[in-house]
């Protein structure tokens, strides 16, 4: 497997093998969460409480998913970086951290909606809402540090070392709903057993989350070819790149 | 090299850190009269009601300490670094962690202890209920520690940027919240009249946690800054 | 032993034995419940009781058929339980669309004479569980009403005011 994966080390073949997935990612996450989201928010039965009003949970809960899922992925990165010293794992933390904390928001953004009508309240400073927004501080503060030094190693360094002092967070977000009398309710998906809804309305949920997965990959690749072209931008072969992409125009 | 001799190194560390700060007293009573002027801020600005101060009296001197804490903390490796025995640390034979964890120690001694101390002032100054003042002694015995840990960790990742403190707050303030969500509801828990001590050990639980793993989070820290 | 190896040794040991402590530390608290909320129960039977004057939060279960409104104002009582015991809570404002009458709340106010709680903040707690009404109807028994519909709250026999 090593020496399957050793060339993706370099820029210029992960840019290329990146540039590959990009069309397929971006087109199947249009499809699916066009499917997702039209089926949840106009095919699924309402709720027997909440009635409309829980649809909302088609984009919070694969957008909490996927902030904590590409939290856990930035910090496999930013693992990956300190011990072997691999610059592409170093530049995807930079890929990961806005489109996560981008993620992060909508997930409070959605949750506040949520919680006005339910709940009675936009925001309390309950356990998980207050550990989801240090998430979102976490993102920012890895961002903020990798591009804080000159040198772009040190920032990418400092960074993975702060994303993976930020991992303690995540099991708090988990476990938050159940280890205090939170305001805000169980998983309804996560536990492997049954999930606690009908079929017509987690098999939408499901898409969604899919969907989610693939748009957050694409974007993820997206930023990733970016970061690339940026940091090697002095390398022959981005100039030449640069040069055919040109001569195209013309 | 044995045991004996690391423990020199890290005595030798400690001691050094201590003359230092003799020598420049202001560096560690600053943030003291800073925390003690911003409490008497307090009553003048929502005025001198019991109620009222005494309500808002364990977030007031939580959040202050926070803020002190950050006062002092881009200087916590700065020095060293600029005079190079922050490379002479790396290079000793003794682990780096455990000079780091002699460092968080000494740096504990010199602003977490004192604040601890100067807290049944402060709480004097505010007027809070009698009932609180032992919990908050103690939420700040356990937290401090936490805040040295926290602030070497960011302290050691911005040190070799020249202008770190802006950056320096952002990166630690948001990793204090839990400490002050844990520390002000046991203050406010005994204030209730109810026990305190789920929350404390709570905050007992994250000082052990902070102060086994933060030693390698500086270590790692430091070998990437100096480099 | 080899040096290098000892210095590695006593790490790895020293981390086991710290994060063993903090562990220890950390499901010590958990096991002393540090709670959003009391419960009604807690209220009036647990072990540190609240007292008048009190700020507090309780949480519960509205009791069927408790719910009193006032015709002219926004005022509203209702009766708040867990297992055993009832607190009564006024409140004055709007109550979120999830209030009904065996719904699980959390009110936040002061406590007064008698086991009432004047509460100045009611917020609606909800499972994860979600259904269609046709199923909860039949399972439940729960007849789904629109929560953007009046009929949501009102609740006739001893309601009104």
């Amino acid at each position: 497997m090593w020496r399957w994966l050793h060339p993706y080390a370099k820029g210029e073949a992960s840019y290329h093998l990146l540039g590959r997935w990009l069309p397929w990612l971006t087109a199947s996450a249009l499809l699916v969460l066009l499917i997702g989201i039209g089926w949840g928010l106009v095919f699924a039965p309402p709720d027997y409480q909440q009635g409309d009003s829980y649809r909302i949970i088609f984009i919070h809960v694969p957008s909490a998913m996927l902030s904590m899922g590409t939290y856990t992925g930035m910090a496999i990165a930013a693992l990956v970086a300190l011990v072997w010293q691999i610059r592409t794992a170093e530049w995807s933390i930079a890929a990961i951290a806005p489109v996560g904390a981008v993620l992060t928001f909508i997930s409070l953004l959605t949750g506040a909606a949520w919680g006005k009508p339910m709940w009675g309240t936009w925001w309390e400073w309950d356990a998980r809402m207050t550990s989801q927004l240090i998430l979102l501080f976490l993102y920012l503060g890895v961002l903020a540090l990798y591009h804080a030094f000159s040198d772009n190693r040190t920032g990418a360094k400092a960074a993975s070392i702060l994303a993976l002092v930020g991992v303690v967070n995540i099991p708090i977000i988990h476990f938050s709903v159940y280890w205090w009398n939170s305001l805000h309710q169980g998983a309804t998906i996560t536990k492997f057993a049954k999930p606690s809804m009908p079929p017509e309305m987690y098999i939408p949920l499901f898409v969604c989350i899919f969907g989610f997965m693939l748009m957050t990959a694409a974007f993820i690749t997206q930023r990733l070819r970016h970061e690339i072209l940026r940091q090697e931008l002095h390398r022959p072969w981005v100039q030449q790149l640069l040069v055919g992409a040109k001569v195209k125009e013309q | 090299m044995n045991k004996a001799s690391y423990r020199s190194l890290v005595v030798a560390l400690m001691q050094r850190d201590f003359k230092v700060a003799m020598r420049r007293k202001s560096d560690s009573i600053n943030p003291l009269l800073f925390v003690l002027m911003v409490v008497t801020l307090f009553p003048i600005a929502v005025g001198p009601s019991h109620e009222v101060l005494g309500r808002i009296a364990p977030g007031v001197i939580w959040v202050v300490a926070l803020l002190a804490s950050l006062l002092g903390s881009e200087r916590l490796f700065r020095d060293d670094y600029l005079d190079g025995s922050l490379e002479q640390m790396v290079l000793s034979p003794a682990p780096l962690e455990l000079l780091a964890l002699a460092k968080i120690s000494s740096h504990w001694l010199l602003s977490g202890l004192p604040l601890v101390i100067l807290s049944p002032f402060c709480a004097l100054l505010l007027k809070l209920p009698i009932e609180g003042w032992l919990t908050l002694m103690l939420t700040l015995l356990l937290g401090t520690p936490i805040l040295s840990a926290m602030t070497a960790i960011g302290a050691a990742l911005t040190v070799s940027l020249g202008r770190g403190g802006a950056l320096l707050s952002l990166l630690l303030l948001p990793l204090f919240i839990p400490l002050l969500i844990f520390a002000t509801a046991a203050v406010d828990s005994s204030l209730l009249g109810m026990p305190a001590i789920g929350q404390l050990l709570f905050l007992a639980g994250f000082m052990v946690l902070t102060l086994t793993l933060a030693p390698l989070a500086v270590a790692a820290a430091i070998k990437v800054s100096v480099n | 032993m080899i040096p290098r190896r000892k210095k590695r040794l006593a790490m790895v040991l020293s981390l086991v034995v710290g994060v063993g402590i903090a562990m220890t530390f950390i499901l010590l608290a958990l096991s002393k419940n540090v709670d959003l909320f009391y419960t009604p129960s807690q209220m009036l039977e647990g072990e540190h009781k609240p007292q008048v004057g009190q700020r507090l939060r309780v949480g519960g279960m509205v009791v069927e058929g408790s719910v009193k409104r006032d015709a002219n104002t926004l005022e509203v009582e209702f009766l708040v339980t867990d297992t055993g015991p009832t607190v009564k809570v006024l409140y004055q404002g709007i109550l979120p669309d999830l209030f009904r009458e065996g719904q699980g709340i959390v009110a936040q106010g002061v406590l007064q004479e008698g086991n009432v709680v004047k509460a100045t903040e009611v917020l609606a707690k909800h499972d994860e569980e979600y259904m269609p009404p046709e199923l909860a109807e039949a399972m439940k028994g729960i007849k789904h009403v629109n929560p953007n519909s009046n009929e949501a709250y009102t609740k006739p026999p001893s309601g009104g005011n």
